[in-house]
């Protein structure tokens, strides 16, 4: 049969098209099932590739851990009920003597992958996770020594290492219980994360990681039978996944944000006090700022009705080191406030009066990671400006401003002034003390000060949680405020959103979002 | 094909040379401007000492030259390196992990995550260039072939105006009007080919304006050449005059547009359009990459951006030479 070039080249490309549609794409996708419940959650934090909880101290794993883990208490950081602890893979737990703290642990949990939980998985996790080496050991007041009593007993104790078995009463809801198998499989441990929580991890796909209900959760399966959470850098991105219906929840939303989907009919929104502080930290180990004087006349040069009127709903006010959502918190008396004869007379005091002869301070701050970071930035600088401060402000994006804040291995850092946040888990105020302001640490604002050094040692080492609430409230937190190593500037809010028909979720403070009882209605 | 063969030659030892500089330029770029890949790793509460001891392991603490010679071996064997941050498990990105994360057989080889993500950009990349050309050719022959009337000038306004919407904003309302709004289409992520049709048009809208100006330039020149009046004195009809060689000759240009100027603005584009719309394709991949210092995968999209350039740009410049053989050289 005759057929023309043109001919052949029409019935080719026919041929082509049928067995390329025939063929299997990665560009076609799978159908989820109908009748699944499944709840998107759009995170801005990352995880990371390494499954071991003590591997890491980021904001995102430690999110999605929340699901996957539990803890021997649950600290559920209420505004005004910061020392409640409630029982979760413990029952009850008591201190024997200042230096053993004893829980009796529930019975008939299992995780993940099968095995029963009882006391030698509390003895693998807490003696593991505490060595100096993990990089999480930070969370952990210091290695411990924990006692088997029975398979459903253990004890803490803490003699040997020189500090109270009570510095474990609030931060013992923060630290994931392990399988001991996993534990010491260090490969099985980095490569999937088995827990006993509500939701159990199947997969990881690019940026989305997928965790299903757990049918033998103690607390009951959870009605959601599956989450995927979603690596979502972009806050616009995050909205508009939430107003399309690809997302069933958002996080860190900016306050604009939160204002615009609060008059939204189809979807809901949280806001909520954090366990954040924003700081602007001084760098004591350097000129100017290694004079007190200096640091208490920029304390006293700052306006802070002025910073939480530009961040408004993002904001709260509060004169302390620890969020109100922290155990300890307390409005310190004499607290650094706004004074500007007074900032006037520290200067002069300090050989600087009127702020000639200080050198230019450059104040480094970031951008795209909190809200307003750049724009209360500038007032800071405008209001140092006023007393005589000749500042340089630094805006810098997340990545070069994460460098630019710590200490390097030399003990300096750039710049004169950093603001940062800090944000932790559980009611335990040292996991923000220690690191920022305790000498062998002070990762950021490098201060050495035997006064703060004692305080701080004498609040961990009380016998008893009254006695420490006593020390932090009544020396700690004023030494602290007198020395102005920081400055705190305000507790930061979070903002979520989520879909309205989504009921039963619940935002910890820290981060972390509680979808065990939550249900798609 | 003498011709061919030396102008193949001569092209690509050029380009290899303009490849490699690109490529010393980039890796020095990410080793001195802020931002260090080992913090991020690590997280906020790692010791100095551990995240100098870690640097050091992954060889980011030798001199520049050194380690940009022992990168540059290791593409000539086909390793582009793997993630800092991503792992072979398939963990996403960021933090600190244990002492031997930092393995290479525990981190993903910046190929596999490449591969994993190019054929979603060549979807978006080709259903742009398809509703741009969509767009363009209607009405940049229609401005061509009129060009003291009417749609001329609406070319022209149309072309201002869609050249001055900035995509990140273009991207954000489409996705409020097109599927917040109406749900008339996918917008975030990927689950299908649909989830493509918005961000393509975001391209779309941006490529657009440069082929209208482009298509009716040409075209337009071309109606005031010799040859046309002369075709049509002896005798053939202003329809085979237009379709058959003013066409086929304004269309020199435009292959070189295509070719060069179009892709540029495509890998430039694509970033932005799959960040917005969170679509898996190397402009994320890249754009993670860049927040997270993640020094392999930032080099290795340069590099291979920069090598598709080169590459189009040669084979663009030979099918001018096939098309006008005045133009071999």
């Amino acid at each position: 049969m005759d057929q023309t070039r043109r001919q052949f080249l029409n019935s080719a490309s026919a041929v082509t098209a049928a067995a390329g549609l025939s063929v299997s794409s990665p560009f076609i996708g799978r159908s989820y099932a109908q009748d699944k419940k499944t709840v998107v959650l759009a995170s801005m934090g990352p995880v990371t590739g390494n499954w071991d909880p003590t591997s890491h101290t980021t904001l995102g794993q430690l999110s999605f851990e929340s699901f996957i883990f539990s803890h021997l208490t649950r600290s559920p950081m209420q505004e005004g009920k910061a020392d409640e602890i409630l029982p979760d893979l413990a029952t009850s737990w008591k201190l024997i003597d200042p230096n053993t703290l004893e829980f009796v642990l529930r019975k008939g949990v299992k995780f993940h992958d099968g095995k029963e939980f009882d006391a030698e998985d509390v003895k693998a996790t807490m003696q593991y996770a505490s060595q100096p080496s993990r990089p999480a050991a930070a969370w952990y007041p210091g290695p411990v020594d924990v006692e088997i009593v029975d398979p459903h007993t253990v004890r803490l104790h803490t003699e040997k290492y020189g500090y109270p078995a009570s510095a474990y009463w609030f931060v013992a809801s923060f630290l994931p219980m392990m399988s001991a198998k996993d534990v010491a499989d260090p490969k099985t441990l980095e490569k999937r994360p088995n827990g006993t929580g509500p939701f159990k991890y199947i997969e990881t796909n690019g940026d989305k990681n997928i965790i299903r209900a757990n049918d033998d959760y103690y607390g009951g399966r959870p009605k959601i039978d599956e989450v995927v959470y979603a690596y979502v850098p972009d806050s616009n991105t995050r909205v508009l996944g939430l107003l399309n219906g690809q997302y069933q929840i958002i996080e860190r939303l900016e306050p604009e944000q939160y204002q615009s989907l609060a008059k939204n009919q189809n979807v809901v929104v949280h806001r909520g006090l954090s366990t954040e502080n924003k700081y602007l930290h001084f760098r004591c180990n350097k000129k100017p700022f290694d004079d007190v004087r200096i640091r208490q006349a920029a304390c006293h040069a700052i306006d802070r009705q002025q910073i939480l009127a530009l961040i408004g709903d993002a904001a709260q006010a509060s004169n302390c080191y620890v969020s109100p959502m922290k155990w300890g918190f307390i409005d310190i008396p004499g607290y650094p406030d706004f004074n500007p004869e007074l900032s006037q007379k520290l200067l002069a005091d300090a050989g600087f009066p009127g702020g000639k002869g200080l050198p230019q301070l450059e104040y480094i701050t970031s951008i795209g990671f909190y809200a307003k970071t750049k724009e209360y930035g500038e007032l800071i600088t405008a209001m140092l400006g006023e007393q005589g401060f000749d500042v340089k402000l630094s805006v810098l994006e997340p990545a070069a401003w994460e460098q630019a804040i710590y200490r390097r291995a030399d003990g300096q850092g750039p710049g004169h002034m950093c603001d940062v946040g800090w944000i932790t888990g559980s009611p335990e105020p040292d996991l923000v003390l220690r690191p920022n302001w305790y000498s062998k640490a002070a990762l950021i604002c490098g201060v050495n000060d035997p006064e703060i050094d004692a305080v701080l040692d004498k609040e961990r080492n009380a016998s008893t949680p009254e006695e420490r609430l006593k020390i932090l409230q009544t020396e700690t937190f004023p030494t602290i405020a007198k020395k102005v190593p920081s400055f705190s500037l305000f507790s930061a809010v979070n903002f979520h959103g989520m879909a309205k028909n989504l009921k039963g979720v619940y935002f910890f403070p820290n981060g972390p979002i509680d979808l065990a009882k939550a249900e798609l209605t | 094909m003498i011709f061919a063969l030396d102008f193949f030659l001569r092209r690509l030892s050029q380009g290899i040379v303009i490849v490699v500089l690109v490529a010393l330029l980039i890796f020095t770029l990410l080793r001195v401007v802020p931002g260090d890949p080992v913090r991020i790793m690590l997280g906020p509460m790692t010791a100095p000492s551990v995240m100098e001891a870690t640097a050091k392991k992954l060889g980011l603490r030798d001199p520049i030259p050194v380690q940009f010679g022992r990168y540059l071996l290791q593409v000539a064997h086909g390793d582009l390196g793997h993630s800092f941050i991503r792992s072979a498990q398939g963990g996403s990105t960021g933090g600190s992990r244990g002492g031997n994360t930092f393995d290479t057989e525990n981190r993903a080889p910046v190929v596999e995550l490449i591969r994993s993500t190019v054929p979603y950009s060549l979807l978006l990349a080709g259903l742009g260039v398809l509703f741009s050309l969509i767009i363009a050719v209607p009405i940049g022959l229609a401005a061509g072939l009129n060009s003291s009337r009417w749609p001329y000038r609406v070319a022209l306004y149309l072309s201002a105006v869609l050249v001055s919407l900035p995509n990140v904003w273009l991207g954000v309302v489409f996705i409020l009007i097109f599927s917040a709004r109406t749900g008339w289409l996918p917008a975030i992520g990927y689950q299908g080919p649909s989830y493509a049709i918005l961000p393509a048009l975001v391209l779309a809208v941006e490529l657009a304006p440069v082929m209208i100006r482009a298509i009716s330039v040409s075209v337009a020149a071309n109606l005031l050449e010799n040859y046309v009046a002369v075709g049509q004195v002896r005798g053939l009809s202003r329809y085979r005059m237009i379709t058959w060689h003013v066409l086929r000759n304004a269309s020199i240009p435009l292959l070189n547009l295509l070719g060069v100027q179009i892709v540029g603005i495509l890998l430039g584009s694509l970033f932005v359009v799959e960040y917005i719309f969170n679509y898996p394709g190397i402009g994320l991949l890249m754009i993670n990459a860049v927040f997270q210092r993640d020094f392999p995968i930032i080099q290795a999209v340069a590099i291979l951006a920069c090598t598709v350039l080169v590459c189009i740009n040669i084979l663009v410049d030979f099918a001018a030479t096939n098309i006008d053989r005045r133009l071999q050289y």
